[in-house]
């Protein structure tokens, strides 16, 4: 799956991998020992935020506060 | 403005739903899904996992379609907000379409848990609003798009089957040597 960001991709898929993982393993088994894809998130969405401005992708209403808002 | 709603069982226990949920595009049954991208994910105080996505889809319309909308290009942009309860097992999603707006709302909802009378199954809640503006066949174009919108749900469905399907199989070993 593409990003809608073309160049983004690679982080994308990095990024989605490193989150099904602890997805599965983690989180749906109740552990909450901290999100390990963090760093590889920031790197990600950074490409992503400067392709939505260039596509002038209207967006409002949702805040880029990052994954880690609410460390549990 | 139209109100349309579904319910479907899947045959699998709601954590195995869930992950393909997640993992949903690409599939084949949804080509139209070119682009998903996670925008902000977090954990609430309760421990739900709150994703924002935006999904990109290219929707091929019918050129008399696009010319009585009036737009030469069919990109669209969806943003979708899910929540995951892994302690009440739940899984929320919203979505709204963010271009078109001034021509149509689609407002869907789709949750996910565990069927009440048997654990081992999975329940598909799934309702939308769809609401076309400042048209005067309006009640009719509503009416096909919930047509439409029960067509993709059932490629909905069948794209978290194949999911689950094609996740089991690389589980299996080549040789059953025992």
């Amino acid at each position: 799956m593409n990003s809608v960001g073309e160049g983004c991709t690679d982080l994308k898929r990095e990024y989605d991998q490193c989150f099904n993982r602890w997805f599965a393993e983690k989180f749906l088994k109740g552990d909450r020992s901290g999100d390990p894809c963090t760093e590889m998130f920031k790197k990600y969405q950074h490409c992503v935020q400067k392709a939505i401005k260039e596509k002038d992708i209207p967006i409002d209403g949702v805040e880029f506060m990052g994954p880690n808002k609410d460390k549990p | 403005m139209k109100i349309w709603s579904t319910e479907h069982v899947f045959s699998y226990p709601w954590e195995t739903v869930i992950k393909a949920a997640m993992r949903k595009y690409p599939n084949p049954m949804n080509p139209s899904v070119v682009g998903v991208d996670v925008l902000d994910r977090n954990l609430d105080p309760e421990g739900r996992l709150h994703s924002h996505r935006l999904l990109s889809t290219e929707w091929g319309l019918p050129g008399i379609v696009r010319a009585i909308m009036g737009t030469s290009h069919t990109r669209t942009y969806v943003k979708e907000h899910s929540i995951v309860d892994p302690e009440e097992k739940t899984m929320e999603l919203c979505s709204t379409n963010i271009t078109l707006t001034n021509l149509v709302s689609v407002d869907e909802r789709l949750v996910y848990r565990p069927h009440p009378d048997n654990p081992d199954v999975t329940v598909l809640t799934q309702e939308a609003i769809i609401t076309v503006k400042g048209v005067s066949l309006s009640s009719y174009l509503e009416g096909m798009m919930a047509l439409r919108m029960s067509a993709n749900a059932r490629k909905g469905w069948d794209a978290i089957e194949w999911i689950i399907q094609n996740s089991e199989r690389e589980n299996v070993p080549l040789c059953d040597l025992y």
